[in-house]
């Protein structure tokens, strides 16, 4: 049997609730930002499969861009984390409520 | 990993995730994102992510009471009607499924990928090429410590002005700036002279 393109559908969606899930109730500030990543390549993984079955090729530079924006992203975000951790000696989102350093 | 309680843990399973994701897009007659999935991903971003995780000794969340207790019943309800929804979409609704790719394409290959990306969609890659250069200053500076002159520090163009302080420890009441025009009349002023070279011996 053949894999139809709502199987992958169907895992993108559980990736992505995974992530979301993650988002919500993690209070590491690095476990959140794991998510997120997580979330992002089950948006990849649907781009990926719609590209395959429609025989377009947009998907995947999309997802090219995605990875890049996720590259960036990767490097403010731990840079954020870095002055966080320098300025609180936590990573508990609860405890970096306030945008004042 | 979500309930991992170890950040460590949680990276390294979700390097498992990226790198069976980069089976499935093989298996989707995607290898060029393939290679990227593993190359960026697993290589690039994970790899920098358990740098922090190390850098930042990080210790495993402790288990702490939840909080809005009296919202439970209320989200158990909720995700009873999500995967009623969800349920009902999978067995009644016809799918007019795609078919599945069986003869080749070349969609999905380097040189294809390459054509769009320097054809059709130009201008998003240049902007994403923008788009990491602020990535790559804004990291520099967020994680940069401190900043290049110190508090007191008058900055006058054409001058070059340090504070008392930091040419001499000893006289940290005495804020006075001192002006000098070279590192000679740095070194003059601050009782400096000679000592370089002395180290240089």
């Amino acid at each position: 049997m053949a894999p139809q393109l709502s199987w992958y559908l169907a895992l993108s969606a559980v990736l992505f609730t995974i992530g979301v899930v993650g988002v919500l109730i993690k209070r590491n500030v690095i476990s959140m930002f794991m998510c997120i990543e997580l979330m992002l390549n089950a948006v990849n993984l649907t781009f990926v499969a719609f590209s395959s079955f429609f025989r377009d090729v947009t998907g995947q530079l999309f997802v090219f861009i995605v990875m890049t924006v996720a590259a960036a992203e990767a490097a403010v975000g731990l840079g954020i984390i870095i002055a966080i951790f320098r300025s609180r000696e936590s990573l508990d989102v609860d405890e970096a409520s306030t945008l004042k350093f | 990993m979500v309930v991992q309680r170890n950040p460590l843990y949680g990276a390294i399973s979700l390097i498992g995730v990226f790198i069976s994701l980069s089976c499935l897009y093989v298996t989707l007659a995607a290898p060029f994102i393939a290679a990227v999935q593993v190359i960026v991903y697993a290589g690039a971003i994970m790899v920098l992510v358990v740098f922090v995780i190390m850098l930042l000794n990080v210790e495993d969340e402790e288990r702490q009471p939840l909080r809005l207790r009296a919202l439970v019943p209320i989200a158990i309800g909720l995700a009873a009607i999500l995967f009623a929804e969800a349920a009902f979409i999978i067995f009644f609704v016809h799918t007019s499924s795609g078919t599945p790719t069986t003869n080749i394409s070349d969609v999905g290959l380097t040189s294809s990928i390459g054509a769009g990306l320097f054809t059709t969609y130009l201008l998003p890659f240049e902007i994403t090429s923008i788009l990491l250069l602020m990535a790559v200053v804004g990291a520099m500076t967020l994680a940069r410590r401190g900043g290049l002159l110190p508090r007191n520090a008058v900055v006058v163009p054409g001058f070059q002005i340090l504070a008392k302080e930091v040419l001499d420890p000893r006289s940290t009441p005495d804020l006075t700036p001192v002006v000098a025009r070279s590192t000679a009349e740095v070194e003059q002023s601050s009782g400096l002279a000679g000592s370089r070279h002395a180290d240089d011996e």
